[in-house]
Formats: structure tokens, C-alpha cells, sequence
């Protein structure tokens, strides 16, 4: 049963969307590797475009948005991106588990959790339901749940944590190895919180998985990701391995972001907030660096050219700046 | 945007801002505009209509249950008279009625649902309670009942009974808009900031829920239009002046409009009337969210 | 000063089953914030922290206990006699997005409490005008460019500046900042934390801060105090510093615990508490309220419930009859 876990190549990547203004970029240019096994995770504010690209990933992008240019290539699948209909419809669930944003309120209300199980195994053509549910309590067990109990409630009988839970048992239980999840902890407690983390990075491990973390929480990407990449007005801006850019941040935008976060210990008067506010689709600049209005480091390039992600060891920042230091 | 504005001139130049943004949302889609033009064309019919015709109309003995012609686009009705000149002439009874019953709906209705769900507590228990009742009395027996004694020979007191008689939904819908409302933060801070009910009720809460009592009174007049229609065409009122439905009455059942080829204009005449005034009310509703929201508005 | 002692709210729920479940949301609580001080309420959803700064801030009634503002008792009085002592005490909530009516510009929002405070004080109506463009100033935006705007037109971040200027409007001696930055973009967030704590210090606003995320509870000053609220009971209290760095009760060493470290800047405590989830919702009322997911539960604890006291060698009052230190929170790596 167990396959390989599949690497999952991102390459050139731009969602636009359609405005009275004009077809905009909500992602632009976006490559990235996810490694067979590797957690990855994308941290962004909102307007980064990192939810947009999670849904690229099933190119599940909904009109007025739409993939415009790049590839999404999954090892066992071909590229996502030329995919459509009934092959597309398979793909999602069978290969790609997706955990949808706030999953605490994504359960249909009026059914019981065993209902849109069997519905989902029914819609995939499981012909072994039986096998689907002792599956989905096995799951749900391994997780710290009542199996049997969980499937016979209803959404509302069921705590944030237990929903979450259940989101990413029925993201889990068709067998799927690539998995992505959409903001796994907002609106939990820290102390649930903490206990979906330690789940989802056991369950990575034991399913041999390659997991897609989206958040805003730096926090939450340092607790589970092997990779971090950072999102900023539609770019990647900095990605490597995630103890060596919470380390040592080199693109601006990725230091503000650490400096922003409140500690428990240390000088408290050393975390700053970035100065201005994010973009959002419409004020995005059309070129040069999407961050120059927030950067301390901008210079007169950064007006006109977008800096290129450059691989920097292991790492990959694209800002002018660094890249000069760099060659300097 | 970046003047600061002050005390009068605010308000001025706001109403003139929120018209350029009606302008602009009516634009938006072609159909609001043929629903705006409709409309006027109806207010306009109802206000000036009958001063172009003769009081009373003239009859042609010749021309009894005409089909529509050159001379009379509608046909005739059985006494000789023109059928577009019984529809104009008629409009103003049925859309003065259907105009005052919304308003009374609207009023009463809006003003219920809201004292109701922004009290609560006992005032509420109460108010729904009568509002439960209302809505259990069937319409149209108690209305058939009425005109026994009573002969809504002008349209305010058709439209006063009609309006008494169906407040009871927007109520209920008022009320529970009202109460998901006052849960939110604005109107608690209001209260945290001791501003006086009037303020909260008249300019937090009412502006709030503006475009769905715009909705409400609109669709409270083609109600109103359909009741007194159905009235009128059942027979139960004697009728003295010309209205659409005492039209239909007179040409299905005196007629046979609906065997007869030649009274098919009579029919025709006040059901296009209905049709279009829904139509134009219809294509109008929905500019309404727009309008009254000032991020759809101004995008 | 704003004091309570032994506050108790009690809701009555209605259950799936016949009858009324009667869920206790606050068990007698005692809390004082002192003019132009400072403190937090940490605590998971669920845990009373919310109801108390609702009831702090006049928004909700108690049930039993005093609230006192200035000296002045409020059970006695009848809601219109309370308004004018509830006005000094304004809250700032989680969602800027639902906290502005989004059918009012700015100015309109700023002007309808700026023109009842100057009735109460008897100021000329220019003076509206000239406060409006003050206290947007006092949290940061530039008059100018916000007062014709529509709260749809401005970021969260600048919403969230804009409720706490229309808090000012009505001069409180209190703040009440309900998860107020937990909905605001992450670079953003510092930003409004660290208005608050100017606020302070410029105008001489007491601070409560009611929040989930400890590490948050910091950047209201160091001589603030922090409540932990585990199910309607405050299981510990002391300075700020104090109980971030050497918290004895479990349920705070477990808050402190799921914090995520930032691994490659930080490095984990060597002691972290992991509590038994609660997924059974059939809560027991007997003994220690949190005896059933602690780690270190005693038979002492089943049978008794401890009460918020000091003991010897601890600095912070706690509600534990085995207080212990723990190492549980993660430092930095260059402090290592």
C-alpha cells in the first residue's frame, strides 16, 4: 500500500485574476521544489498570494482567477496544470489530500462525519467502503479521537481541535501522499494547536508523506517545516531550510517578519513592527521589487527590476541588496 | 478625498457622492437602467396618465370587444372604449393603492421588527406574539369578509387595509436582521460609547439594513398591485372607477376573453401592465445591494 | 482603579436533553487594575477571560461579587446610573472589520461620540473637529487622508488604529483590548501593541489586555500583571516577568509549553508540560478544576479544589496545592 512519496515541482508558476482593472497577478513566478518526504511551509501575510498557490497545486483555482503561465509536475501525475475534468477530479483526494482553510467550519452541518465519508468514498468509486471506514477510525484513533463516536457525530458535536482533525483525516483517508494544509491552527487555542502540530508531523512521517504547510504563523512553519519558503505580494522572496532562514534571514522582508513577532524572553524593545502595510491585487507595483515600500536596504534598482530568485548555497532570496553583498 | 470636510458641506457633498455612485451602479448592467426607465414610465403614467384622456372615456358602439388595431393598439373592451386608455386611466387607482400599502408595510413592519429585536426581552415576547397572530390571519377571507362592509372606494383605504394586512413579514425579517446586527462590534461600541438609541436605531442600524427595505418596499408594491388585482378580478368589490383588475373581471367574465379571440386584447392590456411593473421592480432590486453599500458602490 | 472581588457568571444553556445545562463561566474572581496600570488575561477560548472584560468594560452583567470603578459600586446602581462610569472604560474588539458600521465614513464614526462629549462638557462644537483630527493623530494616522474615508477603504491595521481613536473620543481611563491584534497581519501587529503601550504612557490609560498568546501580554509594560483563567477560576496571578519566566501552576506551564519555538533562534525549555487533551466535554466539577489534565495530579487534587493563595518561596499567587518551578519556555540561542 505504501508508495514512494512524490516530489512535487513548482516551476514558473503565475495565477493572474481578472479585475475591472486589468488581469492581475495574485502569484507571480513562483518556483518551488517540495522533496518526496519534506514538509514544507509557506508563510505570508494576507495578499501574498499563498493560498492561491496551494489551490494551484490541485489547479483548483476558481474564475475570475486562472493559471497563466508555469507547471505544477507531481511525481505519479504530470503536470496538474494540463490536467482538467474527470482526471482532475480523481487526482484531488486520491494523490492530493487538501486540509481547506478554517476545515473547523468545512463539514457539511446536516450530516454526520461517517455520511461524507462514505460520500467522498462513493464520488471516488471506492468499491471497499467497509475498508474506507475502518481506515478513517484508524486515522481518527491515531489522532487521539473515538473512532467510532466521531463518525457518528454531527460538525457542531465536535470541538475546533476534533474538526481539524477530522479535516485532515478526510484529506488522509483515500490515501493520497501529497497533502496540503491551508492554515491548520488559526482560530485554535495554543494548546490545541500545539497537539495538531504534533500530529501532523507524525502522521507525515509514518504515511510517508510530502506535506504543504500555508500559514501567517512563523511560529507554526518552525514547529513542523523541514523547508520555509516566504511569500510577499505574489513572490517568493526567501526559501531554504527552515532553521537556517530563522537563523540567519537574508531578504529584508523575512527579517522584519522574525523582528515582528513577540517573544517570551529577550529585550522586548527590539521587536519592531514593519513600517507601511502589505499590498494587496490591486496595489501591488507592476515592476521592480514588490517590497521596496517597506524595505530598509531599497535602492535605486529596485524601482525598475524585479530582483530574480538567486540560489545562494542553500538557499534561494531574490533581492538586490543581498545579491550585491553577495558579489561584493 | 483628502480635504477635510466640515459640518454642512459634509452632508452635501455626500448626498452628491452617493447619487454620482447611484449613477454609477445603475450603469453597471443595462437591464437596472430599462428597470428604471420602466418605473418612471409607471410613476409617470399613474401622476399625469389620465389628464391626456377624457373624463369619462369615449365609447364607439361601433367598435364592442374589438381585437387590437391600427386605431386601438389593444382592442376595445365591451363598451366600445380603448383598452390603453382604460390601462393609463386605471393605473392611477392600482399603483396609488400598491404604493401606499408598501409604505405602511415598510413603515410598520421595519418599525416593529426593529424597537422588537434591539429591546428585546419582554417588548419582543409581546410584539412577536402579535406579529405570530397577524401572520395567522389569512388575507384574503378576512379582505373578502371587509369588503362587505366596507367599499375601498379610494385607493388610500385599499391600501391602508391591504398595507395593515401584510406588515407581519417584514417584521419578522426586520427583527432577525436586527438581532444578528446589534451582535456586531459597531453597535456594541456605540453603546460602550453611551450614544443614544435614536442614534444607534436611526443611524447604525437603519442605514445598515437600507438596501433591504428598499428591497422589502419594492416588492411590498407588486405585492399590493397582486392583491387588489386578484380583489377586483374575483368580483367581491363593487368597483367605481377603472382599475387592471375590475379590466380582467369584466373581460374574462363578461367577455370571454378566455374563449373569445376578439376581448384577447381587453385580457392582454392590464396582465402586460402587471407583467411589466413586476419586470421593472425586479430588474431594479437588484442594483439595491450596490447602492446602498458604499464598497459596491464605489468599485 | 477598577476592582472586583469574587465576580460569578453563571449562563443557563439549554442541553440536547431536557433541562437546562447551567455552565459557570466566572467562579469568583478578584482582579485590580489601578489608574494607569496594567494587565492581561491569558487563557484558551472558552475560559471566562472574554465574559470578565465584557463585564469589566459594562457590556455584561454578573450574576455575583462587586465590580468597582473609582470607588463607586456598580451592583447598585440602575444601567442608566452605570453608563457614565462604564464610559470611562472602552473596548477595543477582536474584529476591526465588524467593529465599524461600514455605511459610515470616518469622520461620521468620530463625530457621533465627539459631539455627545462635548455636550457632557459643555466645549464648543469646533472643538469636534479639532479633537477628530487629534485623536487620529494620537494612534497614528494622518487626519487628513482618513476622515472621508469608508472603513472598507483602509487595511485592518489601520481600522484597528481607527477603533482605538474612537475609544479616545470619549477620554476613558481604561482600554480593554480583546485579542486585538489576532486578526491584524503579522508585520502589523507589534505596531498596535506598541500604541497601546504609548498610550499608556503619553495619556495615562490603564491597559487589560485580554489575549490567548502570553508572549503578547508583554508588550503592555513590565509593571503589568497577568491573570491566567482556566474555566472561570484564575489559577495564577503576578507581574508579567514573573510568571512568563518562573510560572508554577501546570495549566500556565502548559500555555507557555505549546508556544512554537522557533527552532534555529531558539532553543526548547527542558521542561515542557503537555496536558491531557480534554476531547470528553462531560467536565467534572469536583476538586482542581484542571485535575483531569494535569500531568501531576494528586488524590489531594480530585477531592479538593485549591484556591488562588501565596505560599512560601513563590512570588505570584497561584491555585495549586504543588506548586513547582519548571523550566518550560524557550530562549533564544544566543542567551544560552
Amino acid at each position: 500500500m505504501s508508495k514512494q512519496a512524490p516530489g512535487v515541482r513548482i516551476d514558473g508558476l503565475t495565477v493572474v485574476y481578472k479585475t475591472p482593472a486589468g488581469e492581475l497577478p495574485a502569484v507571480r513566478d513562483v518556483s518551488l521544489t517540495l522533496e518526496p518526504g519534506s514538509i514544507t511551509g509557506i508563510v505570508g501575510e494576507s495578499g501574498s498570494g499563498k493560498s492561491t498557490l496551494a489551490l494551484s497545486l490541485l489547479n483548483a483555482v476558481q474564475p475570475p482567477g486562472r493559471i497563466s503561465a508555469g507547471s505544477v509536475e507531481i511525481d505519479g501525475l504530470g503536470d496538474v496544470v494540463g490536467l482538467g475534468g474527470e482526471q482532475l477530479r480523481k487526482a484531488r483526494g486520491r494523490h492530493i489530500g487538501y486540509v481547506f482553510q478554517a476545515a473547523q467550519n468545512s463539514l457539511n452541518p446536516l450530516k454526520t462525519v461517517g455520511k461524507q465519508l462514505l460520500d467522498l468514498g462513493r464520488s471516488h468509486g471506492v468499491d471497499d467502503l467497509r475498508g474506507l471506514v475502518r481506515e478513517a477510525k484508524e486515522l481518527l484513533g491515531r489522532m487521539g479521537l473515538d473512532g467510532a463516536r466521531v463518525l457518528d457525530s454531527h460538525q457542531h458535536e465536535l470541538s475546533g481541535g476534533m474538526r481539524q482533525r477530522v479535516g485532515i483525516m478526510l484529506a488522509l483517508v483515500l490515501n493520497a501522499h501529497v497533502v496540503v494544509l491551508d492554515e491548520p491552527t488559526t482560530a485554535l487555542d495554543m494548546i490545541t494547536q500545539a497537539n495538531i502540530l504534533k500530529i501532523v508531523r507524525e502522521v507525515h512521517a509514518e504515511r510517508g508523506l510530502t506535506t504543504l504547510v500555508i500559514t501567517h504563523d512563523i511560529g507554526v512553519v518552525a514547529e513542523v517545516a523541514d523547508r520555509l519558503a516566504v511569500m510577499y505580494g505574489g513572490r517568493l522572496v526567501e526559501q531554504g531550510p527552515t532553521r537556517e532562514v530563522l537563523g540567519s534571514p537574508r531578504h529584508p522582508y523575512t527579517r522584519g517578519l522574525i523582528k515582528a513577532i513577540p517573544r517570551l524572553v529577550g529585550d522586548i524593545d527590539e521587536a519592531r513592527a514593519l513600517p507601511g502595510r502589505p499590498p494587496t491585487l490591486a496595489t501591488v507595483p507592476k515592476q521592480g521589487c514588490v517590497f521596496r515600500e517597506r524595505c530598509a536596504l531599497r535602492m535605486d534598482v529596485c524601482d525598475d527590476v524585479d530582483p530574480e530568485a538567486v540560489l545562494q548555497g542553500t538557499r534561494t532570496v531574490a533581492c538586490h541588496a543581498v545579491t550585491v553583498k553577495e558579489h561584493a | 478625498m483628502t480635504v477635510l470636510l466640515e459640518g454642512s458641506s459634509t452632508s452635501a457633498a455626500m448626498r452628491r457622492n452617493f447619487w454620482a455612485g447611484v449613477w454609477r451602479v445603475m450603469r453597471r448592467k443595462p437591464s437596472r437602467l430599462v428597470g428604471a426607465v420602466l418605473m418612471a414610465g409607471f410613476v409617470f403614467m399613474g401622476a399625469f396618465g389620465p389628464l391626456f384622456y377624457p373624463d369619462p372615456l369615449p365609447r364607439d358602439v361601433n367598435q364592442l370587444t374589438r381585437p387590437p388595431s391600427w386605431q386601438h393598439w389593444l382592442g376595445t373592451d365591451d363598451q366600445g372604449r380603448d383598452v390603453v386608455a382604460l390601462v393609463v386611466t386605471g393605473s392611477r387607482y392600482v399603483l396609488l393603492a400598491a404604493l401606499v400599502t408598501a409604505v405602511i408595510t415598510v413603515v410598520l413592519g421595519t418599525g416593529i421588527g426593529l424597537f422588537s429585536g434591539f429591546k428585546r426581552g419582554r417588548w419582543d415576547t409581546v410584539l412577536m406574539r402579535i406579529t405570530d397572530m397577524k401572520l395567522t390571519i389569512p388575507g384574503l377571507p378576512l379582505l373578502l369578509v371587509l369588503s362587505t362592509v366596507w367599499k375601498f372606494s379610494s385607493a388610500v383605504q385599499m391600501g391602508l387595509v391591504l398595507g395593515l394586512l401584510s406588515w407581519g413579514g417584514v417584521a419578522r425579517a426586520v427583527r432577525a436582521q436586527t438581532l444578528s446586527l446589534r451582535e456586531r462590534g459597531f453597535i456594541e461600541a456605540a453603546r460602550g460609547l453611551g450614544l443614544s438609541t435614536s442614534h444607534i436605531v436611526g443611524k447604525e442600524l437603519l442605514p445598515s439594513m437600507a438596501p433591504y427595505i428598499a428591497m422589502n418596499m419594492l416588492i411590498a408594491i407588486t405585492g399590493g398591485v397582486y392583491s387588489q388585482v386578484g380583489l377586483f378580478f374575483l368580483g367581491v368589490l363593487p368597483y367605481e372607477s377603472n382599475n387592471w383588475g375590475q379590466m380582467l373581471n369584466t373581460a374574462v367574465f363578461r367577455s370571454g376573453a378566455l374563449t373569445v379571440p376578439s376581448a384577447l386584447g381587453f385580457l392582454i392590456g392590464p396582465l402586460l401592465a402587471i407583467l411589466l411593473l413586476t419586470l421593472a421592480i425586479v430588474l431594479v432590486v437588484d442594483a439595491m445591494d450596490e447602492i446602498f453599500n458604499p464598497r459596491l458602490r464605489e468599485e | 482603579m477598577i476592582t472586583g472581588t469574587g465576580v460569578v457568571k453563571t449562563y443557563k444553556q439549554r442541553g440536547k436533553m431536557l433541562g437546562a445545562r447551567e455552565v459557570r463561566a466566572l467562579r469568583g474572581v478578584d482582579f485590580a487594575i489601578p489608574k494607569g496600570g496594567a494587565a492581561s488575561f491569558i487563557g484558551e477560548s472558552g475560559c471566562g477571560k472574554t465574559t470578565l472584560g465584557r463585564i469589566i468594560a459594562g457590556l455584561e452583567t454578573y450574576d455575583e461579587g462587586e465590580v468597582v470603578i473609582d470607588g463607586v459600586a456598580m451592583s447598585g446602581l440602575k444601567p442608566k446610573e452605570r453608563q457614565p462610569h462604564f464610559r470611562k472604560i472602552q473596548m477595543i474588539h477582536q474584529d476591526p472589520y465588524s467593529a465599524l458600521n461600514p455605511t459610515r465614513t470616518i469622520h461620521q464614526t468620530l463625530h457621533a461620540p465627539l459631539s455627545l462629549r462635548a455636550r457632557q462638557t459643555g466645549r464648543p462644537r469646533s472643538w469636534i473637529e479639532e479633537r477628530a483630527a487629534e485623536v487620529l493623530s494620537l494612534v497614528g494616522l494622518d487626519p487628513g487622508s482618513v476622515l472621508a474615508r469608508y472603513p472598507h477603504q483602509l487595511s485592518g491595521g489601520m481600522r484597528q488604529r481607527v477603533v482605538i481613536a474612537r475609544a479616545l473620543t470619549v477620554d476613558p481611563e481604561m482600554l480593554v483590548a480583546d485579542e486585538a491584534v489576532s486578526m491584524i497581519d503579522v508585520s502589523l501587529r507589534l505596531g498596535i501593541l506598541a500604541l497601546l503601550k504609548d498610550l499608556r504612557e503619553r495619556l495615562g490609560v490603564s491597559v487589560l489586555f485580554i489575549t490567548h498568546d502570553v508572549a503578547t501580554a508583554r508588550y503592555i509594560g513590565d509593571d503589568g500583571e497577568l491573570y491566567v483563567i482556566y474555566r472561570g477560576q484564575v489559577v495564577e496571578r503576578g507581574a508579567v516577568d514573573t510568571v512568563i519566566a518562573d510560572p508554577v501552576h501546570p495549566y500556565t506551564q502548559s500555555l507557555l509549553s505549546a508556544i512554537p519555538v522557533l527552532h534555529g533562534l531558539e532553543q526548547p525549555g527542558e521542561q515542557p508540560v503537555v496536558p491531557l487533551e480534554s476531547l470528553d466535554e462531560s467536565r467534572s466539577d469536583e476538586g482542581c478544576l484542571f485535575a483531569r489534565r494535569c500531568p501531576f495530579r494528586a488524590d489531594r487534587c480530585e477531592g479538593e479544589r485549591p484556591l488562588l493563595q501565596i505560599t512560601d518561596g513563590v512570588p505570584q499567587e497561584h491555585a495549586c496545592f504543588y506548586p513547582e518551578r519548571r523550566n518550560v519556555i524557550a530562549r533564544p540561542l544566543s542567551e544560552v
